[in-house]
This record gives structure tokens, sequence and C-alpha cells, in this order.
């Protein structure tokens, strides 16, 4: 029979997505070295990024993740366009805030202010560790890729503490509504269970939007 | 009472349409929100002026017939109630009512408030039946059923096909109505021998009918007169993973 392109794309956002969910608990357990005192952190961010640029099974996992970033947001674009042709005509009158979250409305909207934050974040980062692209990073004491130092001057410039910190509330929003919707996309129907996984994407959403909106901060007043 | 309606006014499924406001007098609140329409109707006739059309049936709030978007809500402002059993006292004196069809691509304006949603229909024939052999009905007992099954069963067929799910969802999936269609029938022994080919088929016709896909926005089981839960999408949706696998 047919491919059940709503379905199959559907299907592709949820996985995807509940994938990145996992990845940002284990990012934000990272970034909570930062927390600790200047040199223990120092010492122990800069072994544990090389151990994980090292480690060919983490290599593994970052193509996993580029590339489920990229499956999420090319599937997201293809469901909206397709979206969009299917309600063309909008209405003179809309209250969808009296049936709806207004997050569940403008998942598309949030989405794209998250994957402008992932760019940025990207070039603050990655490029300049992983590419080489810009002024070179220093080695630490122990000889590790001084990550650390990379982070901390980033979050000494308000202007990018403000931008992560303002981005972590559309992440937030994103999670609340896409760790839910994901469980009931993949066909996951028992009501109790639905009802317990709702609360658990609330709690989750607000761990991850206040734990990577606050550490910035913290940094920045360390 | 006296209220503004503001009434989206087509000749035809071409013409362009546009919002024409009409201030009515003499409303009480106890007539229907229909009953409304019928009093401007015939002030339309007596101004000779073309009425405005719109679908009804029962009035009863059962067949599934009458269905409007008003004041941005499909079936008007409460939840899970259809547009006949809305009644002027939901407003205000001195109210503007802005009253427009169901939009959606799948079901496209024929007149004034009347939408053609016979996409429906082409979906129910895909599948939304048994293949049983006519004749006197089996005796009720040979086919044990848990109650807790058939009440599940009984809550999907509550689905009065009204399209508010459709016309309320900014993606204007049909997701809730085909979910209700085939839990009904597949949660249920009589419908279980056709349970892949019925998944398969009604899902593939919800597809080309053009209808978008479902991001659980919510709204749809809000709006729904019989209040069926979007829980019944995340059914279809392990059906339509089960029928890929097992049909």
């Amino acid at each position: 029979m047919a491919l059940n392109q709503l379905f199959f794309r559907k299907t592709v956002i949820a996985g995807t997505g509940l994938f990145l969910c996992i990845f940002l608990v284990v990012h934000l357990s990272a970034n909570c070295i930062l927390l600790l005192p200047e040199e223990t952190a120092r010492g122990l961010y800069n072994s544990y990024s090389t151990t994980l640029r090292e480690s060919p099974l983490i290599k593994l996992v970052a193509y996993l993740l580029y590339l489920s970033i990229i499956l999420h947001v090319i599937y997201a674009l293809l469901i909206t366009l397709r979206n969009r042709k299917a309600s063309p005509q909008k209405y003179v009158m809309n209250n969808s805030k009296e049936n709806s979250t207004w997050t569940s409305q403008n998942m598309g909207l949030i989405g794209t202010m998250i994957l402008l934050f992932i760019v940025v974040h990207l070039a603050n980062f990655w490029a300049r560790i992983k590419l080489g692209m810009g002024e070179a990073v220093n080695l630490d004491a122990a000889g590790h890729v001084d990550v650390y130092e990379v982070t901390s001057a980033l979050f000494h410039n308000i202007y990018y503490v403000i931008f992560y910190t303002v981005l972590a509330i559309p992440l937030a929003l994103h999670l609340h509504h896409g760790f839910k919707s994901a469980f009931k996309t993949l066909g996951f129907y028992h009501k109790k269970g639905l009802r317990i996984v709702a609360k658990i994407a609330l709690v989750y959403a607000i761990i991850m939007g206040v734990g990577f909106g606050i550490i910035p901060f913290i940094v920045y007043f360390k | 009472m006296q209220v503004t309606f503001k009434i989206w006014r087509q000749e035809g499924p071409n013409d362009k349409g546009a919002i024409k406001a009409y201030e009515v007098n003499g409303l009480t609140e106890d007539m229907s929100f229909l009953e409304a329409l019928d009093h401007l109707n015939e002030l339309l006739v007596l101004k000779d002026e073309k009425v405005i059309a719109y679908e009804y049936d029962c009035r009863e709030g059962i067949c599934g017939q009458c269905g409007v978007f008003i004041n941005g809500r499909a079936h008007g402002p409460h939840d899970n109630m259809t547009t006949c059993q809305l009644h002027m006292r939901s407003f205000k004196d001195g109210d503007t009512i802005v009253v427009e069809p169901w939009r959606a691509a799948s079901f496209p304006v024929l007149k004034d408030l009347i939408v053609d949603r016979s996409a429906f229909d082409r979906i129910i024939e895909q599948g939304a039946f048994i293949s049983a052999k006519t004749g006197t009905a089996p005796e009720a007992n040979a086919i044990p059923i848990p109650k807790e099954v058939s009440d599940r069963a009984m809550d999907a067929a509550a689905c009065i096909g009204c399209g508010a799910c459709v016309a309320t969802c900014k993606n204007s999936s049909a997701a809730l109505f085909t979910s209700a269609k085939i839990n009904h029938l597949n949660g249920l022994p009589q419908g279980r021998t056709e349970e892949h080919k019925r998944v398969a088929e009604m899902t593939y016709q919800m597809e080309i009918e053009g209808f978008g896909s479902c991001t659980f926005t919510g709204a749809c089981e809000v709006e729904c007169p019989e209040g069926i839960s979007i829980i019944n999408i995340a059914e279809m949706n392990a059906r339509v993973a089960k029928s890929k696998v097992f049909g």
C-alpha cells in the first residue's frame, strides 16, 4: 500500500526529537561541571571534552546527532509546507488560545528560534574547537584543549549570556510540547501512561529550560 | 436582544467571498443560534435579498450537519457542543458575532456557510464498515465483549462527522475523525478480520484527500461535540504501525 507520508514524516520527527531529548540530558549534565570552583571545573571540563572527542563511540553518536537535527528540521519543514497547503485560507477570527496552547500552535516558529540558536552555538564552539576556525584555542596545564576557557570567555560577554538565556525559553516550550506529543505520535495510547508522560514532559522542560538558561549567568558572575 | 452578525457571504465555489455585516433586532435569549440565523434570513427575504445558506438537519445535536465557525471557535464559544445546541443566551445584547464556514482545502466552500464534506464520505467508503452476512442479527451473547472494550468502541463510534476537528485544526488534519472511525471497528471482534486493510486504506484516503498531519495541538478534542479523545489519534498511529508490520 501507500507510503503514508503523514505518518512516516511525523514518526521521523518524533523519533529524532526523543533522541535529541536524551542528548540534552547528557549535555546539561556536562554543563553542570561549569558550576564547580574554577580550577576544578577547568580540569574536569577539559578532560571530559577531550575524552568525548577521542572516543570512536561518541563520534558515531555525534554523527547520529547531526543526522537527527537535520532530519528533524527537514521533515518539520515538509509537514509544515503540506499543512499550510491543507489550510490555505485562514479564519477572519480565530480564538485558538481557547482550545489549545500557544506553544502547540507555534512549534514551527519556536523550532526556528532554536535552529537559529544551534547555528550560533555551533559557531561559538564546534567551529572553533573541531574545525579550528577563528582564534586558536590554547591547551591547559594538563595538555587538554582548553574548552573551559572558550566557554568562560563567551559567558563573560553579556550579549551572549542574554542570547543563551533568552533562547532557553523557546527550548523549554518546544521540549514541553514535543516530548509529550512524540509519545502519541509513536503510538503510545495508554490513558494513565500519557498523563504521566505529560507530567514528566513538564518537569523535563522546566529542568532543561532553567538549567541551560541559568548556567551562562552563573558563569558570568563567577 | 440586538446583535450584529458578521457573516461570510460567498456566491459559489469560485467566488471570492467576503464578510458582510447585518444588524439584527428582535432576538430573544431563548432562541437557538440557528433560529437567530433563520430570523435574519426572514428579514433578508422581506428585503428581497439572498438568504444566507447554511446546513442543518436534526437541530438536536446528534446529526452533525450544522457546523460553522462562530467568533473564532468551531461550533461557537462552548466546548464540546454542536452549533444547533448553542443559544443566544451565550451572547450579550449588542455583541458582534463573526460567522464563517469551516476552512480547509479538503472542505471547499459551496455557498456562504456551506462546505463540501464529502472527503469524509470517501474516507468512510474505504473501510469504515464490516463485511458480514446480512439476515437475522446473530445471538447477542455469541460474541462476548468486555465492558471496557465495548465502552471504548462506543466512545469512538459517537463521532457524528461534523468536521469541527478539521475546521479547528491549524493543519486541517482529519486525524480525530479517521481515528474514531478506525478505532470504533478495530477495537471490536467484528471489525478485526479486516483491521489492517481498514487502517491502511482509510489513512491512505485521508492523505490523498489533502488533509494535513496531526501535531497534537489538542484543539479538536475541545471542539468535538462528542468529546472524542485525542488519545484515539495515538491509538490510530499504533494501528498504522501494526498494519505496516502485520498487514
